[in-house]
């Protein structure tokens, strides 16, 4: 297929998503609505993790810490003076930040360039050390950021966190990031520079004698994937109208890593369709935290059910599926292609 | 031990011959174990050397003190008069050294193709920016290096398996899948570390005329440590023989052949058999 029937058929898609947006926001049930931006936010997340985790093997536990930069970047950007006034009742605000407000879609970009930045001075030392290693030390920094958050108390108000935040986030600024997200990854994945960080995934030894930089390369996936981890922090701040360091835990880590196993190790299209399926299953299985009857015995409510089943999920797909739900299958127009010709000739 | 005279003699026709690689007094130590003790080479353009010893005697070594895979204790190394005794790996191998692996590394979840291309990165002009744009600057070195990587899978003849994943190749195509990767990178020295090795013979003289070929193609110094004695002293023109990190000898193959040092480090001494 020519490079430009592709991108013709990926713009019909985007237009086709934005139609679909346009209606969404004015007829879709608000709780739908708000579970599907939540989804691709999840999406936002699993994309930019896997582009360390998945492509360049450089197994991070540090996803929820850039997050946190971004979501309280931005917050603290884009929240009205008045709002910061009634939150910080305790502390006051440090100057300037007390009285400067800029438009939403810019303190999310400032947002990210904060958490690129947290990357880059986390990413420098700490490559150093691989594997395991690299995993204890990225959990560490997403620790040490959730502890400062709470005890910087004139910045972040700490452990009471930020309430009333402005809702901006709705499905034309998620969709959107989700679809530059998506875009810029993918073409990084699938240029040179990507060759070079599925090489260094592969064998470090030998990307290093084929004179590429390992350190250069590994800094590399890490600024970008905090930038986007940054920008879904944002969005997610504005979406959930409150953020406090504590939700900013290992667990959300956890919970975007599971994404990109259920989805496959390096693969975009998993990580997209899990992290939406991810959302909409996380209040699906509300149920199951219920009060339950079963067979007449009655069984209290328990909360974390819901972890426990995608637990479960998790090692039967670590157990059986070892490449995740879609393994290397990856959306392309030609496989597209492919399913519709099958399709002419069973007729 | 003057092997530079006698090298002198052999290539006077042109004199001028510049030195590619000089190693002085190149020392490893690990801890108490000395791996390569006061290792000196002089390399000149186009020369095909052979790296000789018994296991252990740290051939493997010297390629990985060249490459600075590991840090060198004590001397000096020069790569065409540059001092590359404290670069890091990817600098040396950008300058022009390649090598190739004992055991091999094959970028295993790659295609064959994919294995090559990675190889053109270390030379990508383009910044970020340009190859996710996908600007015409770097539309046009990606062209160039598929058609470069093409030509490269024709002079090993492995361009019918430019689609398969690199680990399902057999044996003997991984290592010249590997020496093709190698090439890609442009060197103007070239290191093989047992190239031979899990060949048939059948293979193995094919190997030796393909190293002689890519040699005179692309104007390589070559460097090959070898156990398969057909490699060695079918096509280098010169031996360097290494016992426990001591070069023992140095010269021709017929030289080598009848060295009583040599023989004694490969067969043991004759009355310790008795």
């Amino acid at each position: 297929m020519k490079r430009r029937t592709k991108i013709l058929l990926s713009l019909i898609l985007i237009i086709a998503i934005y139609v679909f947006v346009y209606f969404s926001e004015l007829y879709m049930d608000p709780f739908i609505k708000r579970i599907l931006n939540t989804g691709l936010i999840y999406a936002i997340l699993g994309v930019s993790l896997n582009l360390i985790n998945g492509f360049t093997g450089q197994f991070s536990l540090g996803h929820a810490g850039f997050m946190a930069i971004g979501a309280y970047a931005s917050a603290l950007l884009y929240m009205s003076p008045e709002t910061k006034m009634s939150n910080f009742f305790m502390v006051p605000l440090i100057s300037p930040l007390d009285r400067i407000q800029i438009p939403f879609f810019w303190a999310i970009i400032v947002g990210g360039l904060m958490a690129a930045v947290a990357g880059f001075i986390v990413g420098a030392p700490c490559l150093r050390v691989r594997g395991d290693y690299l995993a204890i030390v990225t959990y560490g920094f997403s620790e040490i950021i959730r502890s400062l958050f709470n005890n910087l108390q004139n910045i972040t108000n700490g452990p009471l966190g930020l309430k009333g935040l402005p809702t901006y986030t709705n499905l034309w600024w998620t969709v959107s990031w989700t679809i530059i997200t998506v875009i810029v990854i993918k073409r990084i994945v699938d240029s040179s520079y990507g060759r070079a960080l599925k090489a260094i995934r592969d064998d470090e030894i030998a990307a290093e004698n084929l004179g590429i930089n390992l350190f250069k390369h590994k800094v590399l996936a890490f600024v970008v994937g905090s930038f986007f981890a940054g920008i879904a922090g944002g969005l997610l701040g504005s979406l959930l109208m409150t953020i406090d360091p504590n939700s900013f835990s290992i667990l959300f880590t956890y919970q975007i890593i599971m994404i990109i196993l259920l989805g496959g190790l390096g693969n975009i299209t998993g990580s997209v369709v899990v992290g939406i399926g991810f959302a909409f299953l996380m209040e699906w299985l509300r149920f199951v935290e219920m009060p339950m009857n079963i067979f007449g015995i009655e069984f209290p409510g328990i909360l974390g059910m819901r972890m426990l089943i995608f637990s479960i999920l998790l090692m039967v797909t670590i157990l059986f599926f070892r490449q995740g739900i879609f393994g290397k299958v990856e959306f392309s127009w030609e496989g597209v292609a492919r399913l519709f010709q099958k399709k002419k000739v069973k007729e | 031990m003057t092997p530079q005279s006698a090298e002198a003699t052999k290539t006077s026709k042109s004199v001028a011959k510049q030195t590619v690689l000089k190693m002085e007094h190149v020392t490893k130590r690990f801890g108490g174990l000395v791996a390569v003790s006061d290792f000196n080479l002089d390399l000149k353009e186009g020369e095909l050397i052979g790296l000789i010893g018994p296991n252990g005697a740290g051939k493997t070594t010297i390629f990985n003190l060249i490459t600075h895979v590991i840090r060198i204790t004590e001397g000096k190394m020069e790569f065409y008069g540059k001092d590359i005794t404290n670069l890091t790996t990817d600098r040396i191998i950008r300058l022009g050294i390649a090598r190739t692996f004992q055991n091999i590394r094959l970028f295993s979840n790659m295609t064959v193709r994919e294995n090559i291309l990675t190889a053109f990165h270390a030379h990508l002009k383009s910044d970020l920016f340009t190859a996710v744009a996908f600007l015409p600057k770097y539309k046009n070195e990606e062209e160039y290096f598929q058609q470069k990587t093409l030509e490269l899978m024709k002079e090993v003849g492995i361009e019918h398996l430019a689609d398969n994943i690199s680990s399902s190749l057999p044996y003997g195509l991984q290592r010249k899948l590997e020496i093709a990767r190698a090439l890609a990178t442009n060197p103007k020295l070239l290191l093989l570390d047992e190239p031979a090795a899990g060949m048939n013979p059948d293979e193995t003289l094919e190997l030796n005329q393909l190293i002689l070929r890519i040699r005179d193609k692309y104007k390589l110094t070559v460097i090959v440590i070898e156990h398969d004695m057909k490699v060695i002293m079918n096509i280098c023109e010169r031996i360097v023989v290494l016992d426990h990190g001591v070069t023992i000898a140095q010269g021709t193959p017929i030289e080598i052949q009848q060295n009583p040092l040599v023989i004694k480090a490969y067969l043991g001494a004759g009355d310790e058999d008795a």
